[in-house]
C-alpha cells in the first residue's frame, strides 16, 4: 500500500511577505535550520512515508530550487522507475491548469492516491496514518490540519484528481483546495489532525519566529529524529572549528564554520566565519557569510554570502528582524 | 575497456593491530578520523582531486564496514562510467583460495584488473596515512625523470628514521640503496609507501616475485630491492607537507590534535583540495545554554550541554550538563553522561559513558575507552562506594 501514493509539491507560492529572502529564489528554496531548504521538509516527509514519485511544480525564479534538488539523489529519488519530476509553470495559471498541462504524468502514474502539499510547511510528519484514515473512512478528500487549521496538505485518489483537472471549467475550481472548501459539493471531506510541531512559513516574521523556536529542545526534537531523517543536498564541509576565544551558547551551528567570536541564541549555517570580538545574538546567519571582528549584531537575518566588515553594528528588533540581502557588503559607515 | 593513463591500486587490507579495539571490527583504513572522516577518505580524495579516476581498492581484513562505506565511490565523485572505484577482495581460483599474503601478491592477483585499462603507469597507495598530496604532480615528476619507479619520500627526524623504510639517494634523487628500518640510518628520507611504476616493469617484476618461493611478496622487502639489484631507474620524489602514519592509538590521537594545533599544515577547510567523505546526514550541532566549547572541532548531529576543550567530536555525540571533555577524541554517536570528566582519552563510537564518570589519563600513552574498560571502571567504583 505504501507505494501507492504520488507526491505533488506545489512550489508556485508567490514571494509575498517573504520579501528579500525570496527575490532570487523560490520560497521553497529559502535556507532554513542551518543546513536545509524549506522544501526539504515536505520532500523528506514524503520519502519517509514511502512515496517514490514526486512531482514539483515550481515557478520562476526556480534556478536555486532545481540546483538544490538536482536529480533527487539525496532523497533517494534518482530512480529508473518513478523518482523526481519538475514541471516549471507559468505564474498566471492556477494549480489545476498547470496540472492539466502535464496530464500525461498523471495518466502514466500507476499510484492510486495523491498527496498534494505546499512547499513551505516545516514539520516531520508520517503521512501513512493519514492515508490509512483516508482509505478506512472512504473519504473523497482528506485535509491534514494542525490545531484545527488547514496545512494546505491534501490526500485524494488519482482518479478524483484527474476528474478535478478535466472538469475545472465546469466546476470553476482552480485548485484542490477549492474543492475541499466548497460547502455545496457532494464530496466526503475528512480531516486528519497532526499534533506534533508544525509551522507554515509565509512571511519573514514566520520565518524568524519558527527558526528561533528550533532552539527550544522539545521543538527541535520533534523536527529531527533518527528514524525519520530530513534529507538535504550533501555538502563536504569539515566539522566546525571553535577557537580558544569563541563562546557559543543556545545555538544551532552547521558544519564548516570558523567561530572566533561570541554567538548566543542564533542559527548559523554552513561555512560561516565569525570574527574575534564580535557578538552575534538572536541572529540567523546563512551559508558562507563572513562576519569580521568586533561587530555587534542583534536580531538580524543575514542571507548567503554577505560580508560584514570589522566593527559593524546592526540591530533589528524581535518583531522586525533586519534582513541583509544576499551578497551585500555591510560596512561600518553604512550601518552607523 | 577504455584506456587509462594511470590506474591507482589502494592497499586497504591492513589489520592495524596496534590500534587495539579500534580495529577489532573494521580494517584500519575504515578507522574514523578528524571528526567526520575515515582514514581512507584521504587517499581516495587525493585520487579524485588529482584527476585519477580509476582506483582499485584491495580489501581483506574485516571488509564489511569498508565495503559498504566505499559503495560505488560516489562520495568521492569516483562513480564513473569507465574506471571509478572497484573493490577487489581476494578470490578463489579453480585450484585454490588465494589470500593476499603480502602487498606485492595482492597486486599480482589483480593484474587482470589493471590490464583491462592498458595503463602506462600504476600508482600504489596505502590506506594507512593522513596527508594531502597531488599524485598528478608526482606522475609528472616520474615522467620527466624517465624513471621505472618513483617512490614518494618525506624527511623524518633523524632519531625516528630507524622506524621507517629509508631511501639513500644521490644528488639527483636517484635511489642508491633502500634500507628497511635500519639501525644506523644514513639518510632521513622515509618511504611513504606511495609508488608509481611503469606498468610494463611492474608486471614483469610481480610475475618474477610470485615465482620466487623465497619472497615474502612485499613491495618494500622484495620488489624494490630486486629492482635496485637489477639497476633499474628508481627515483625518490621528495614530498613536503603534512604526512602521518596513524598506526597506533597514540599517533591517531596526535593526528587528531594536529587538526587543532597545526592547522596550517593540515587544513581541512581548503576549498581547492577538499577531503570528501560519506555524509552522515544529521541535523546541525546544538549547543545548549550552559555549553562551553573552546579550541575544538565539532561535527553535525552533536548535542553539547557541557564543556569541551581542545577536543575532536564526531557526528552525533552528546555531552551532558556539567560534563568536561578535555584533550579527547570522541567517536561517532558516543554519549557522555552529566557531570563526567574525561581527559586525554579516545572514546569509542556508540559508547554510553555513565554520569559522573571521571577518567583523567595523565600517562604519556593515550587511553582507549571501550565498553570493557567502562564495565571494569563501574565495577571498581561501586566497590569503592560500598567500602
Amino acid at each position: 500500500m505504501k507505494k501507492s501514493m504520488l507526491g505533488v509539491i506545489d512550489a508556485t507560492m508567490l514571494p509575498g511577505e517573504m520579501g528579500e529572502l525570496a527575490i532570487h529564489r523560490s520560497p521553497a528554496a529559502i535556507p532554513f535550520a542551518g543546513r536545509y531548504r524549506l522544501v526539504d521538509f515536505v520532500l523528506s516527509n514524503m520519502v519517509n512515508s514511502g512515496i517514490q514519485s514526486v512531482a514539483i511544480f515550481p515557478c520562476s525564479p526556480y534556478r536555486s530550487l532545481i540546483d538544490h534538488l538536482g536529480s533527487g539523489k539525496d532523497w533517494d529519488l534518482n530512480r529508473k522507475r518513478d523518482g523526481l519530476f519538475f514541471f516549471p509553470a507559468q505564474i498566471k495559471e492556477d494549480q489545476l491548469s498547470r496540472m492539466a498541462e502535464n496530464i500525461d504524468y498523471f495518466e502514466r502514474s500507476e499510484q492510486k492516491f495523491v498527496l498534494i502539499s505546499s512547499c513551505t510547511t516545516v514539520a516531520n510528519i508520517d503521512f501513512v496514518p493519514a492515508l490509512e484514515r483516508f482509505i478506512n473512512q472512504k473519504c473523497d478528500l482528506l485535509e491534514i490540519t494542525h490545531k484545527g487549521e488547514s496545512t494546505c496538505t491534501y490526500i485524494l485518489s488519482l482518479h478524483l484528481l484527474m476528474d478535478l483537472i478535466k472538469n475545472r471549467n465546469e466546476t470553476g475550481y482552480t485548485s484542490v483546495q477549492d474543492a475541499v472548501n466548497d460547502q455545496h459539493s457532494s464530496f466526503t471531506i475528512c480531516q486528519y489532525e497532526y499534533n506534533g510541531f508544525l509551522q507554515r512559513i509565509r512571511s519573514i516574521k514566520d520565518y524568524y519566529k519558527t527558526s528561533m523556536e528550533l532552539l527550544e529542545k522539545d521543538k527541535w526534537s520533534q523536527l529531527f529524529n533518527e528514524f525519520q531523517p530530513i534529507f538535504t543536498k550533501v555538502k563536504d564541509e569539515p566539522p566546525t572549528k571553535y577557537t580558544s576565544n569563541s563562546s557559543v551558547t543556545n545555538s544551532m551551528i552547521a558544519n564548516g564554520c570558523n567561530i572566533e567570536g561570541e554567538v548566543n541564541h542564533s542559527i548559523v549555517f554552513r561555512a560561516v566565519h565569525i570574527g574575534k570580538g564580535s557578538t552575534v545574538q538572536n541572529c540567523i546567519v546563512m551559508q558562507k557569510t563572513k562576519i569580521g571582528s568586533n561587530c555587534v549584531l542583534e536580531h538580524v537575518i543575514f542571507d548567503k554570502d554577505v560580508i560584514v566588515e570589522d566593527g559593524a553594528v546592526l540591530r533589528g528588533t524581535p518583531e522586525q528582524p533586519l534582513v541583509v540581502k544576499k551578497g551585500s557588503v555591510e560596512s561600518v559607515v553604512a550601518s552607523s | 575497456m577504455a584506456k587509462q593513463k594511470c590506474v591507482a591500486m589502494l592497499l586497504a587490507g591492513g589489520k592495524g593491530s596496534r590500534l587495539k579495539e579500534l580495529t577489532e571490527k573494521l580494517a584500519k583504513p575504515a578507522v574514523p578520523f578528524g571528526g567526520k572522516y575515515r582514514i581512507i577518505d584521504f587517499p581516495l580524495s587525493n585520487c579524485a582531486n588529482s584527476g585519477i579516476h580509476t582506483v582499485g581498492v584491495l580489501t581483506q581484513y574485516q571488509p564489511l564496514v569498508l565495503n559498504s562505506y566505499i559503495g560505488i565511490g560516489s562520495a568521492w565523485d569516483l562513480d564513473r562510467r569507465t574506471g571509478g572505484v572497484t573493490v577487489l577482495p581476494p578470490y578463489s581460483e579453480s585450484s585454490e583460495v588465494k589470500w593476499y599474503s603480502g602487498t606485492a601478491s595482492a597486486i599480482y592477483q589483480n593484474l587482470n584488473y589493471i590490464s583491462q585499462y592498458d595503463p602506462e603507469y600504476v600508482l600504489i597507495l596505502s590506506g594507512d596515512h593522513i596527508y594531502k598530496m597531488n599524485y598528478d604532480t608526482m606522475l609528472d615528476f616520474h615522467i620527466e625523470k624517465q624513471a621505472d619507479v618513483t617512490i614518494s619520500v618525506i624527511e623524518v627526524p633523524w632519531d625516528e628514521a630507524s622506524r621507517f623504510g629509508i631511501m639513500n639517494t644521490d644528488e639527483h634523487y636517484n635511489v642508491t640503496r633502500f634500507d628497511e628500518k635500519p639501525e644506523k640510518p644514513e639518510s632521513n628520507l622515509a618511504s611513504m609507501g606511495i609508488y608509481i611504476f611503469k606498468w610494463s616493469v611492474l608486471r614483469d617484476y610481480l610475475e618474477m616475485d610470485e615465482n620466487n618461493p623465497d619472497s615474502s611478496n612485499d613491495f618494500g622487502k622484495d620488489v624494490i630491492p630486486a629492482m635496485l639489484a637489477d639497476e633499474l631507474k628508481l627515483v625518490a620524489y621528495p614530498f613536503q607537507g603534512y604526512w602521518k602514519d596513524v598506526g597506533t592509538v597514540k599517533s591517531l590521537w596526535e593526528a587528531n590534535m594536529d587538526l587543532l594545533d597545526q592547522e596550517q599544515d593540515l587544513n581541512m577547510f581548503e576549498h581547492s583540495w577538499r577531503i570528501y567523505s560519506v555524509n552522515p546526514n544529521q541535523p546541525p550541532q546544538i549547543l545548549g545554554t550552559e555549553a562551553i566549547v573552546k579550541h575544538s572541532l565539532v561535527n553535525e548531529g552533536c548535542v553539547i550541554d557541557g564543556e569541551i576543550n581542545h577536543s575532536v567530536m564526531f557526528q552525533g555525540v552528546e555531552v551532558g550538563p556539567n560534563a568536561v571533555v578535555k584533550d579527547c577524541v570522541v567517536m561517532p554517536n558516543a554519549r557522555i553522561g552529566r557531570g563526567s570528566s574525561l581527559e586525554r582519552v579516545i572514546i569509542m563510537g556508540d559508547l554510553e559513558v555513565p554520569d559522573h564518570t571521571v577518567i583523567h589519563n595523565d600517562s604519556d600513552e593515550i587511553l582507549l575507552i571501550t565498553e570493557a574498560f567502562l564495565a571494569e571502571y563501574t565495577q571498581e567504583r561501586t566497590k569503592m562506594e560500598e567500602a
